[in-house]
């Protein structure tokens, strides 16, 4: 696979989708009845969230293995024995910046929004606000995805977490494309869907990430779409 | 055959105690070999597991080349009939091979290791079977062979999931790999 100069990131960067604003998200979902929080049960949040963000850049830059639960602290500007009255051990606190990470993703992908456009369209727009998103943390997502691979139960149940939000966007297009007559109502929907899913995260492998940028990711994705919905193969022998 | 007693003992680790679990003093033990000299051969556990992968994928291969002449049928069923053997083969130690898979999202592309679909034996086989397709007339000629296969390779390597988290066996994944392949086939755009 050739990769493109870095001209192509300018109009990948154009090219985002436009999508809600933090604020608006939080009006939405705000919940009026909720009491407000104690000063005590505040200074534990931010805690979390100083310790969340200090170890998502760690484990990002120096991989699970050599982030150092102390070293996370010192970013932190705390103790290690306060990182501890948070997190149970590493491996909790490495779960927990995955499932924070989903839960922004999901948040930045917003609602679906592709009632008129083709199928292929919504879905590359899906990836590549994904890959947006994922920028300037790859190593970091690569990291989780080996993790649920080796057969840890917490570690596949976050990845099905943040799986179901994207297969659930993927599912929508292709119910869309069928519904406008793009897609034949004969689509296997869930095969479609697993084997976009498969694609998308094969994209992950092989260290493509350091050689391309998600533009070059996304066209890939963009011919594996085409090949999988497009039926080629047309004479039987 | 030190280099072939550390590969073996590997293996055996990998698959049997965990990939994460395995150390190297632990390879060097079960192999009967001190550990500096595994270290003379492997720079660490990564390029042990990535060559007891290429050397497993490099024994099936040369069996599935005897079995090629005897590929009868379509295209499609030749594809089908060269996963099957692969599901059989890799899930008879799907720890092993699982733990590949998981290191393959997070290796460098320095060229030590070779991460899954890039061994260029495995990829090439499929290939050719693919190319004979257009040969033969039942694939159309304007396919992007190498995006198919990659295709095909990612739906290969995610059904192992349902092994190792699900506990499907290798009849289950073999199915599940016909119809993705079948869907790859056949297409389900609506053709106006």
């Amino acid at each position: 696979m050739t990769c493109p100069t870095t001209s192509a990131r300018a109009s990948f960067e154009q090219a985002q989708p436009s999508l809600p604003q933090a604020s608006e998200r939080k009006v939405a979902t705000a919940d009026p009845h909720a009491r407000p929080l104690t000063r005590r049960a505040l200074a534990k949040q931010r805690t979390r969230r100083l310790l969340l963000d200090a170890a998502k850049r760690l484990f990002n830059e120096r991989g699970y293995e050599a982030a150092t639960m102390r070293d996370i602290a010192a970013a932190a500007g705390m103790s290690t024995g306060a990182v501890f009255a948070s997190f149970a051990d590493k491996a909790d606190l490495f779960g927990a910046v995955i499932m924070d990470d989903f839960e922004a993703l999901a948040a930045h992908l917003g609602a679906a929004d592709h009632a008129d456009a083709p199928t292929e369209a919504s879905l590359l727009r899906l990836f590549s606000a994904v890959f947006a998103f994922q920028r300037d943390h790859l190593p970091l997502v690569r990291a989780a995805i080996g993790h649920s691979w080796l057969g840890h139960p917490e570690a596949d149940a976050r990845m099905r977490t943040g799986a179901a939000r994207i297969l659930a966007l993927i599912d929508d297009v292709l119910r869309t494309g069928v519904a406008s007559g793009e897609l034949s109502p004969d689509l296997d929907i869930s095969l479609v869907k697993e084997m976009i899913w498969e694609s998308f995260l094969a994209s992950y492998r092989h260290a493509i990430f350091e050689a391309c940028d998600a533009e070059a990711l996304v066209a890939r994705l963009a011919a594996q779409v085409r090949i999988l919905l497009a039926g080629w193969m047309a004479v039987a022998a | 055959m030190t280099r072939a007693r550390v590969l073996t003992a590997a293996r055996d680790l990998f698959d049997e105690v965990g990939y994460e679990e395995t150390t190297i003093r632990m390879v060097a033990e079960r192999a009967g070999v001190a550990v500096g000299s595994v270290f003379t051969t492997f720079s660490g556990k990564a390029e042990l597991l990535s060559q007891v992968m290429a050397d497993r994928v490099e024994a099936l291969q040369a069996e599935l080349e005897h079995l090629a002449p005897h590929l009868r049928g379509p295209t499609v069923d030749r594809l089908r009939s060269i996963m099957a053997v692969h599901y059989g083969f890799e899930t008879r130690r799907l720890r092993l091979f699982v733990a590949y898979v998981a290191c393959s999202f997070t290796w460098p592309a320095d060229g030590a290791v070779t991460p899954i679909g890039r061994n260029h034996r495995f990829h090439g086989m499929l290939v050719d079977v693919l190319r004979g397709g257009i040969e033969r007339g039942d694939v159309r000629k304007d396919v992007d062979v190498e995006l198919f296969i990659d295709t095909l390779l990612a739906a290969y390597v995610w059904n192992y999931r349902r092994a190792a988290q699900d506990g499907a066996d290798a009849g289950a994944l073999i199915a599940a790999m016909d119809r993705q392949i079948g869907l790859l086939f056949d297409g389900v755009a609506y053709a106006a």
